[in-house]
């Protein structure tokens, strides 16, 4: 008996994404594997490889510039994230509320997430410089010597991260607001009997009901903002001193600009182990404490 | 005696709840006009002419003496750089990427939802582990794929790529999976094809959350960054966003230019942003809702 005429059928339904992903997914994610385990001494012929087994991983683990990028990278992530989740939670249940011109806030909180890193950044070198800068005139007024943003050393990252903050708190204002529309009223005229309003309220109702969508967020926010890459490598350069160096970037660095592609493959595998890692705690810390 | 129940009655009022609204609406029309400077400054300084761009004051209105508003740099972009090109470009990637992705995305989710086969919980499953992956773990081997497919410096080599994303499965596979099969039977006893079922009934039906994943894949795209920089990199090849950045790094200290090519790089977007908001912001909020 051949096969069923649904089974060719779906089969060839899935074909052409199934195609796309294994080419451009399934396969790069296999072959990084072979390239971290190698190296390319010939940088025009890439076909020239040869065998180093774990020695990129090693050199990894012994390279300062690395340990200097994963500092700036935790850095950037420590910062970016709370806020991001906070200021958005903290935005979403005003909006909540009973409050005139909701759209238009929604719209304002929402929109600078469609703009391109790349603008993002234009705007923000200009609102940051230290010449002519927007913050600095202002803080001109009243003090002596405003600081550089990003020409100092301990405040590059936490103005990266700041401005990273203006532009994608939106996303997770969206997501919180939707979460707590969907919190059923009654959950709270309940609590109101018995005497649970604010902090109370929010504690015991509002927070555990989010719960699902607050794991997501902070799930989301750690793999991207742990990847930033696009704003130190368009505003700073990593600098000043390397102070604003990332993972993601020293990655881009090792295999384009001086191609070293078995280390830059062995870079975005490490990459994988600590975001994986940072996935499992993050279940473990806030997926199963309120279950 | 009524003199003195009112005015307690205002009192309470006034201490109560009308103060509580009063401060959340200051609270979040100031968090929205924060949020705004950014573009207010951008706006207003790009019809700056130099010399008052030169004075560190940031007039919000320029003064209107000698030329108060310019089109100079706007003029300069349109004269000078390839900015109608890029936009051009960006439109031709984020839109093919668009619409392959809605296609093959919305075959395959039909596939494994609507189509009986062996082996489709296998396959979902490795579309759902891949999720696990992040998207900058794979530049490196990725890279040396599409340079041997010879789609170097060409829209494919940026469309593919992005093609392979399982974000569109996995909405699309949660909303086939719970459309009832009662109009499928019916379909069927009519003598419809799976081609029928599909074009007729499944994406009529699932019109809103196609749109919305075709809204979101549109500015996701439009807006990508480090691999259409890696990939791209003939100047009339590229991408608005790396186009920017490119004539940000060549012209360091001219704010004029600056402001106005993030308005022109903005521009098409923001439209876009304005007239479908609604399923925009429904697709990052199904994402939270899903994820």
């Amino acid at each position: 008996m051949g096969l069923r005429k649904e089974t060719i059928e779906g089969i060839l339904w899935s074909i052409p994404y199934l195609a796309v992903f294994t080419v451009f997914l399934v396969w790069p994610a296999v072959k990084g594997l072979y390239m971290s385990l190698h190296t390319y001494p010939n940088k025009f012929d890439l076909t020239e490889t040869e065998w180093v087994g774990l020695q990129n991983y090693v050199e990894l683990f012994q390279d300062p510039v690395f340990y200097n990028a994963m500092e700036g990278t935790l850095l950037f992530v420590a910062v970016s994230v709370p806020a991001l989740v906070i200021l958005g939670l903290v935005m979403a249940l005003g909006v909540n509320r009973d409050v005139t011109g909701k759209r238009t806030l929604r719209a304002i909180y929402f929109s600078p997430y469609v703009l391109t890193v790349a603008v993002v950044a234009l705007v923000w070198g200009q609102v940051y410089s230290q010449s002519y800068g927007l913050i600095n005139y202002y803080l001109g007024l009243v003090m002596e010597n405003p600081p550089g943003w990003l020409t100092s050393p301990d405040l590059v990252m936490a103005s990266l991260a700041f401005m990273t903050v203006w532009w994608l708190v939106g996303f997770n204002f969206v997501i919180f607001l939707a979460a707590r529309q969907s919190i059923p009223e009654r959950l709270y005229e309940a609590a109101r009997l018995d005497g649970a309003t604010g902090w109370r309220a929010f504690k015991d109702i509002t927070l555990p009901q989010m719960r699902n969508s607050v794991v997501f967020v902070v799930m989301v926010q750690f793999i991207l903002q742990f990847q930033v890459f696009a704003q130190p490598y368009i505003m700073t350069q990593g600098g000043p001193s390397n102070s604003s160096d990332t993972l993601v970037y020293y990655l881009y660095r090792s295999a384009f600009s001086q191609q070293q592609f078995g280390y830059g493959a062995a870079m975005g595998y490490v990459l994988v182990a600590i975001l994986i890692l940072i996935a499992v705690v993050n279940f473990k810390v806030i997926g199963d404490s309120n279950a | 005696m009524p003199e003195s129940t009112q005015s307690r009655s205002v009192s309470a009022y006034l201490s109560g709840d009308a103060v509580r609204s009063a401060l959340l609406h200051v609270f979040l029309y100031g968090l929205a006009f924060l949020m705004a400077v950014p573009y207010l400054y951008t706006i207003s300084r790009s019809f700056q002419p130099n010399e008052l761009l030169r004075d560190p004051r940031p007039y919000w209105i320029p003064p209107l003496v000698g030329e108060p508003i310019t089109l100079e740099h706007y003029q300069y972009l349109l004269d000078n750089t390839l900015v109608v090109q890029w936009t051009i470009n960006t439109f031709i990637i984020a839109g093919g990427a668009t619409i392959l992705i809605v296609a093959i995305d919305s075959m395959i989710a039909f596939s494994l939802t609507r189509l009986d086969w062996p082996g489709q919980g296998a396959v979902m499953g490795i579309i759902l582990a891949s999720f696990m992956v992040p998207y900058y773990m794979n530049i490196v081997p990725l890279y040396q794929i599409v340079s041997n497919l010879g789609l170097i410096n060409s829209y494919w080599g940026v469309i593919m790529p992005a093609a392979a994303s399982p974000l569109g499965v996995f909405l699309l596979y949660q909303f086939f999976r719970d459309i009832p099969v009662e109009y499928e039977e019916a379909a069927r006893l009519d003598g419809f094809s799976t081609f029928q079922v599909y074009t007729r009934i499944i994406l009529p039906l699932a019109k809103p959350i196609l749109s919305a994943l075709a809204l979101f894949m549109f500015v996701y795209n439009w807006n990508a960054f480090l691999w259409p920089l890696l990939v791209l990199s003939s100047e009339t090849a590229y991408t608005l966003p790396i186009g920017l950045v490119n004539l940000y790094q060549g012209n360091i200290d001219t704010p004029g230019l600056h402001m106005a090519v993030a308005i022109l790089g903005s521009l098409p977007l923001f439209v876009i942003y304005l007239i479908f908001q609604g399923q925009i912001v429904r697709a990052v909020q199904m994402q939270g809702a899903t994820g």
